[in-house]
């Protein structure tokens, strides 16, 4: 089953009536993910990932072509309506974690749910039941300060996967840790997919890439080349 | 946030940001606070003087009184004919209006007819002045008998030579403390002492004058005695007299038919005037309201310096809050929410704050009634001001920054550092 399908997607920045000006961030993308893929989104800083990563996670619109998202047509959502489909079907873990810095981890982790409004109750005991499933049972209440890279990007997975989303979106989510505590956040990845979750994630790195099912690697705005491996189950 | 409890989880959301951030909610609750504080302490202040006032009133006998009194018709030249057969206002011009549809209304009426007399006892010989009262005259005035008898309706019909002091008046003028039955001369009239008027006082604040101290100097003596033993008129002609209506609004009608019927009685005469001691009391009372105006602009303007201080502070740390809100809103808050939570979080903040300015206020106005010898006293209406006041105006303020947070984007809102 198809969870994401764009077609002829276009990003222009600062067209405001000045052509001449205008960036093109992306020309005309299409592209198709299927449940339970693993595909790693890679390129040169500048190539149009980063413009990419942030429409397929409905935190933009893009300027043309068409985006469905499990079944939804994305491009012509209002404000609010992108922001359900965020709370319900995209889990997004970033380079720099995003986590409330003065929330506590067990809050952090309850946030999507409380805009889902799912129950007090439900909510704790489901934010305590990631934690543990992410590998830090036992930092429920401290502050994000006092936990490693390594630990605070195991409770943004946790995060993002509190709603049980259709796409998991991964932005350089390694980028800000040391080598062997981003193996074994890869790891927590590679394990999510084989559990059945879509992962997309978004690197510089072939060396990450690799370990995906498919990589696309865009240029310029443009899908350079798409190459497929079978993932080790 | 969809579930029915959305209110509480906001509330919830709000208090944990609260508490998150000390130092700002502080601030913040300052402005709220010193609103309240100066709207609530105000108001306590000029309602302490209000009901002082209000203590006055009931012991000056109430002042839902209509009083008659005569005036000259005649202000330069010589009198007519018609004016100078004028009688001036008698007793009768009270019996005559039995008539009258609105005097069922009267609960009371009182006669009062002044003079100068030199009084003399064994111990005193003072130039003294005597009020020569009738009918409900000593309950409308809020004397009560301390020794002795009350005046009866034969002493006020007859002119019955008897007398009732004030407490200072038998003091001087029977210093032995023996009052009642003892011969006083008032004038060329020898009257006996049937009774003694229970000592009064009044300060309006602590440590001032007793207001009342001239009627403890009281000399009471029948109207009639006055008029016609010790005046020698034939007319009886009276000074003043008093109606007591409980119910102001009849006041008007009421005054309305007694100035014709005075008029008819007076051969046409405008020879009397009539005061409304309700209407009198209200005019000087509201300029105590102008005080309550003060004091609630100027908690109005408290309120809105602390509204644009928390605005000041909203939007700073909304510099310090955009990547917050675009972490929220990338979890997938839509602006809504996020001005809810903003909004939620400036109306817990002024609750709070309306709490401690409460209690400011209290404190405030405590000292000031203490320091002025007021005894203190709050009336829930004001607080029920402030609260809303601050309500309003916490609402005002929170929208511009609230509104702004919303409507950021959450990209650009993500990638702010």
């Amino acid at each position: 089953m198809r969870i994401i399908e764009t077609r002829g997607l276009t990003k222009t920045y600062g067209s405001n009536g000045d052509v001449g000006n205008a960036v093109h961030a992306l020309r005309g993308i299409d592209l198709d993910i299927d449940r339970g893929e693993y595909v790693a989104l890679i390129g040169p800083s500048g190539s149009g990932k980063s413009t990419l990563m942030s429409i397929l996670g409905c935190l933009d619109l893009p300027t043309g072509g068409s985006y469905t998202l499990g079944g939804t047509q994305v491009e012509k959502l209002s404000g609010s309506e992108l922001a359900a489909i965020r709370n319900e079907k995209i889990g997004f873990v970033f380079q720099q974690y995003n986590l409330l810095p003065k929330a506590t981890i067990v809050r952090n982790v309850e946030l999507p749910m409380l805009y889902a409004g799912v129950p007090r109750k439900e909510r704790r005991q489901r934010a305590l039941d990631l934690l543990a499933k992410v590998g830090i049972p036992d930092k429920a209440n401290v502050l994000p300060g006092a936990l490693s890279g390594g630990q605070r990007q195991r409770v943004a997975i946790a995060r993002a996967l509190a709603n049980r989303p259709a796409l998991l979106l991964a932005d350089e989510p390694t980028g800000a840790l040391d080598s062997k505590t981003g193996q074994e956040v890869l790891a927590l990845f590679r394990e999510l997919h084989v559990q059945g979750n879509t992962v997309l994630l978004v690197t510089h790195d072939p060396n990450i890439a690799a370990l995906a099912g498919r990589q696309i690697e865009l240029r310029d705005g443009s899908i350079y080349s798409q190459q497929r491996r079978a993932v080790a189950a | 946030m969809k579930s029915t409890g959305a209110f509480r989880e906001r509330l919830h959301e709000a208090w944990i940001e609260l508490k998150e951030n000390p130092g700002r909610s502080l601030l913040q609750a300052l402005g709220v606070m010193l609103g309240v504080a100066s709207v609530l302490g105000g108001f306590a202040i000029s309602d302490s003087q209000r009901t002082q006032a209000e203590k006055l009133f009931s012991r000056l006998g109430g002042i839902d009184k209509l009083n008659v009194l005569p005036t000259d018709t005649v202000y330069d030249g010589a009198p007519s004919a018609m004016q100078s057969a004028n009688l001036g206002l008698r007793q009768d011009d009270a019996s005559g209006g039995g008539a009258m549809p609105t005097a069922k209304g009267v609960n009371a009426t009182s006669f009062l007819k002044e003079a100068r007399a030199r009084v003399r006892s064994e111990a005193a010989d003072q130039e003294r002045a005597v009020s020569g009262i009738g009918a409900d005259y000593v309950a409308m005035n809020g004397y009560e008998i301390e020794q002795g008898r009350d005046f009866s309706a034969h002493d006020f019909a007859s002119g019955a030579p008897v007398a009732i002091l004030g407490s200072e008046a038998a003091r001087v003028f029977f210093p032995t403390g023996e009052v009642v039955g003892r011969p006083l001369r008032l004038g060329d009239t020898r009257v006996t002492v049937i009774g003694v008027f229970s000592e009064r006082t009044f300060r309006f604040r602590k440590g001032q004058n007793n207001i009342f101290a001239w009627r403890n100097r009281i000399v009471a003596a029948p109207a009639l005695l006055v008029s016609a033993r010790m005046q020698g008129d034939q007319y009886h002609r009276l000074d003043r007299i008093t109606f007591r209506l409980p119910d102001l609004n009849a006041m008007t009608d009421f005054s309305k038919e007694l100035s014709s019927l005075v008029t008819s009685n007076h051969r046409l005469q405008q020879d009397f005037r009539l005061d409304d001691v309700h209407k009198r009391m209200e005019r000087q009372r509201s300029q105590g309201d102008v005080y309550n105006l003060i004091f609630m602009l100027s908690g109005v303007l408290a309120l809105i310096g602390g509204g644009m201080v928390n605005v000041n502070i909203q939007l700073a740390s909304l510099k310090e809050r955009v990547r917050e809100v675009g972490i929220r809103m990338a979890i997938g808050a839509p602006g809504s929410e996020i001005f809810k939570a903003f909004m939620t979080e400036a109306l817990l903040l002024t609750a709070l704050g309306s709490l401690i300015g409460f209690l400011v206020g209290i404190a405030f106005a405590w000292v000031i009634t203490l320091s002025i010898g007021v005894p203190l006293s709050l009336n829930p209406l004001s607080f029920l001001w402030a609260t809303l006041m601050a309500l309003v105006f916490g609402f005002l303020f929170a929208l511009y920054p609230a509104v702004k947070a919303s409507r950021q984007s959450p990209m650009e809102a993500l990638r702010y550092e």
